[in-house]
């Protein structure tokens, strides 16, 4: 059997597993950046040019400290799970064209957004095990409320998904990508704000960093990680980022898709995927900066009295323009 | 005012008679009437008869030898009134007043601990200051214990006893803020018991970082002396300063010259505007805001500039002496200082709309931890706390001291009650405090800064308060003629108003305890002294 190198380019360098990963921490610098200069500070400025490299050094420090495991934990769950949300976040990617064709070749399939965000809450629950596991009060409240807040904004999210796959016609990401002639933030203009707020919860940034409150309970379902272990469970927190802003870009803002100039047209999709992300990363920041935390009675109250029904009323006028598109027609 | 005081002493005379025993004054210009063991709290009750707003402001301890005087100092019609009596040591007890003044209990629970005497019928004798394995029957503020034998009285076995765990079984969860992790950044420890992300029961206690101030004072000169109020807190450390030395000025008969008045009110309120924005910033990351605490903080170091150009130093100043100030202020420099504060004037307009405008932070402090004005009055709350509960009290106008009789100020109340109100207050005083301040440095008089004072304090005793940024500061003051005091005794706002938080956590959110904490400003070096 002969080994298809492409293939494996793909999937291990780019746009596979290397490459989500030194963006995954690009990202996590342009958001320390934003917030630094938002709060009139200066943000990592050190390690490397203007500090783009500080997310590594920091991982690598992580990775080199000492790994403490309480003796009480259940500890299957305890040492596991941030591998596997980790690894599930990742392997979200697989169904999302960057590009301008999947990760793995024609990987793609009717109803993959689904699975997308399918994998998205096995991945907030494999959060919760990591905190429950934990056997510490503060990381049992904080799973509590990744179960409470995930678990339910999961629901208005899936919603406002289904608006743009209306408009495509289609539950799989690559077709509404490319079936984005007018990219669908300028069509249902609402739906892409909800997705945003709910987003915002499903990312845990303010209002909504309620699960890992420091100023409340320590670190959350963090409290007990150490070492390589709260490496990789801070690693999952930044590839959900980017995987949630990947999610927005590919259903609202035209995936890889725009102009193409000179040479392949894969470096111009991966540009505009690129900077679509980035644009989306820097408003979820904005937010987070402009905002206090709630609650999580606030929170659910948001959630249950406002997102779910204005999500079904979004799904219900998408439904609207899409017909009046097609009388258009 | 001093008429009513008047009827007061009339009436207190008329209910107990002969269970008088004297009256004696407590400088400046303070009543201590002295009654029978047992006829004390006869006579709280007389008080609060008169004024049923009356609270405690401290009690203070002193050793007399063979016998202990306690003092009840209440705070009524704004001022105080002292309610002394004298247990044996061989048979120290007392009856507790906290049934009467539920915000005596804290007071009552550190005068047992520090000098051994029993209050009977508290509610809760438990330690307050001193570690749970303190050794019995060795009571630090009594004077046979010395920094000579200290040592070989107080062998600490190191083996603690928790008192505030959760047994096993119990269907409530035991929480601990502080005083050894980070979700509570001070030496303090409040176990809470939550069902769910309710809070149910607040257990506080402290003492973690008590470093014998008081005593220490015993054996320093009153100059050493300031040095040494200067560092129970670095915050409110012109407050501390100012207290002692004019309570040690009020025994001595000095008068501080104008000029001196002037300036001490002035680095009083830049202590009091940096001790706010401080806070306003700190309460901001506690809710997860932590771009207002960036904002606040930035704007906060234009004050601790002008801070440095009147007295060296950016926080602890070290600026008054008793007798005075230690430095002058200079010409050149009034110009730097008005133009500073106007412009953090400007600054304050935008937070001002923002605490009053901003939707999430609204969310997070209105309606949360609050505290009638009803509840503040019975647990004797001070300060800000006070005045956002709607109890109008401050001592800068109350008993004006430095210049304040001279400076036209409002003083900030509000009716809430709730987080948001505590905030608030801080606020408004942010802009009378620049007010205060330009006010001051238009009409500074000319002459002397300070006046020379000898190093011994004839025998006397005084009571000295301030309005520090947290509240009411209290401060006793006993010489004995010689220039060693006999007893200094230090009463810090947030030790009033610790009391508030259990009141106001219990029944809350666990995600609002860190609200309903901030907005008390509480400040633990204080506290522990």
């Amino acid at each position: 059997m002969s080994f298809d190198l492409d293939f494996l380019f793909r999937v291990l360098i780019f746009p596979g597993f290397t490459f989500i990963l030194f963006f995954t921490m690009f990202c996590d610098w342009v958001e320390r950046k934003i917030e630094a200069r938002m709060q009139n500070r200066m943000g990592p400025t050190y390690t490397g040019p203007f500090g783009v490299f500080q997310p590594f050094a920091d991982f690598v420090k992580l990775l080199t400290k000492e790994d403490i495991v309480p003796f009480n934990v259940k500890n299957f769950a305890f040492k596991f799970t941030p591998i596997f949300s980790f690894s599930i976040f990742v392997f979200s990617f697989v169904f999302l064209p960057i590009d301008g064709a999947n990760i793995i070749f024609n990987s793609n399939f009717e109803g993959d957004l689904i699975i997308v965000l399918t994998l998205v809450s096995i991945a907030n629950f494999f959060i919760f095990l990591s905190g429950w596991s934990s056997m510490n009060p503060y990381s049992a409240i904080g799973a509590t409320r990744v179960l409470t807040q995930f678990l339910g904004y999961d629901i208005p999210l899936f919603i406002l998904a289904l608006a743009p796959a209306f408009l495509a016609k289609s539950l799989s990401f690559s077709v509404i990508a490319a079936n984005q002639n007018v990219p669908f933030v300028f069509m249902i203009p609402w739906a892409f704000v909800l997705f945003i707020i709910t987003l915002q919860a499903e990312l845990e940034k303010d209002p909504f960093d309620v699960p890992h409150a420091e100023t409340e309970i320590v670190g959350g379902y963090e409290t007990e990680y150490t070492g390589r272990r709260l490496a990789f469970l801070k690693l999952a927190k930044d590839v959900q980022i980017v995987l949630g802003a990947a999610i927005v870009v590919e259903l609202f803002l035209g995936g890889p898709y725009g102009p193409t100039f000179y040479g392949p047209s894969a470096f111009w999709y991966t540009l505009w995927f690129t900077l679509k992300l980035l644009a989306v990363v820097a408003l979820t920041e904005y937010l987070k900066c402009v905002f206090a935390r709630l609650r999580i009675d606030q929170v659910l109250v948001v959630n249950w009295k406002v997102l779910l029904p204005l999500a079904f009323i979004s799904l219900a006028a998408a439904v609207g323009v899409s017909l009046w598109f097609n009388l258009l027609r | 005012m001093s008429i009513n005081i008047d009827e007061i002493l009339k009436a207190l005379s008329d209910a107990l008679r002969d269970r008088i025993l004297q009256t004696k004054s407590l400088r400046p210009e303070k009543t201590c009437i002295q009654v029978e063991a047992g006829a004390h709290k006869d006579a709280v009750k007389v008080l609060l008869k008169q004024d049923g707003n009356a609270g405690i402001s401290a009690i203070t301890g002193v050793d007399l030898g063979e016998k202990i005087e306690l003092m009840y100092h209440i705070r009524i019609c704004g001022t105080i009134i002292t309610i002394g009596t004298i247990v044996s040591k061989e048979n120290a007890k007392i009856e507790s007043i906290t049934d009467l003044i539920p915000g005596a209990n804290f007071h009552e629970r550190e005068v047992s601990d520090l000098f051994g005497v029993t209050f009977e019928g508290h509610p809760n004798p438990k330690r307050l200051i001193l570690p749970e394995d303190w050794p019995e029957n060795v009571f630090p503020l009594r004077k046979d214990v010395t920094a000579a034998n200290f040592q070989s009285k107080t062998q600490i076995s190191g083996a603690s006893k928790d008192h505030e765990r959760v047994s096993n079984g119990e269907k409530l969860v035991n929480i601990v803020l502080g005083p050894q992790h980070p979700a509570l950044i001070e030496p303090e420890k409040f176990s809470l018991k939550v069902d769910g992300e309710i809070v149910k029961e607040v257990a506080p206690r402290i003492g973690y970082v008590h470093r014998g101030i008081e005593k220490a004072a015993e054996s320093r000169t009153y100059l050493q002396n300031i040095y040494l109020v200067e560092r129970i807190c670095g915050i409110c450390n012109a407050c501390h300063a100012t207290c002692f030395c004019q309570t040690v000025e009020a025994i001595m008969g000095v008068n501080v010259p104008p000029r001196a008045r002037y300036l001490r009110t002035i680095i009083l309120e830049l202590n009091r505007i940096h001790s706010h924005m401080l806070l306003l910033g700190h309460a901001g990351l506690e809710i997860g805001y932590e771009t207002l605490f960036h904002y606040m903080w930035r704007d906060r170091e234009p004050v601790l500039d002008i801070m440095e150009e009147l007295t060296g130093n950016r926080v602890i100043t070290s600026f008054i002496t008793i007798g005075g100030v230690r430095r002058d202020l200079k010409e050149e420099a009034i110009s730097k200082i008005n133009a500073g504060l106007a412009s953090l004037k400007k600054k304050m307009s935008f937070y001002r709309q923002l605490f009053e405008n901003d939707s999430t932070l609204k969310m997070r402090t209105r309606d949360v931890g609050v505290l009638s004005k009803q509840d503040a009055l019975k647990l004797c709350v001070v300060g800000p706390v006070a005045r956002g509960s709607g109890v109008d009290m401050d001592v800068r106008r109350d008993e004006p001291y430095a210049a304040y009789n001279e400076i036209p100020f409002r003083v900030i109340t509000y009716d809430e009650g709730d987080a948001w109100a505590r905030l608030m207050v801080r606020l408004g005083e942010i802009v009378e405090s620049i007010n205060i301040i330009q006010y001051a440095l238009e009409h500074l008089p000319s002459g002397p800064y300070r006046i020379r004072v000898p190093r011994i304090v004839p025998a006397g005793e005084a009571i000295g308060r301030v309005e520090a940024p947290r509240g009411e500061l209290f401060y006793y003051v006993k010489s004995n003629g010689t220039a060693y005091p006999e007893r200094v005794k230090v009463r810090t706002p947030t030790f009033a108003n610790i009391p508030a938080f259990v009141k106001i956590a219990e029944g809350g959110n666990i995600a609002d305890v860190p609200a309903s904490f901030v907005s008390l400003d509480p400040c633990f070096s204080c506290t522990d002294r």
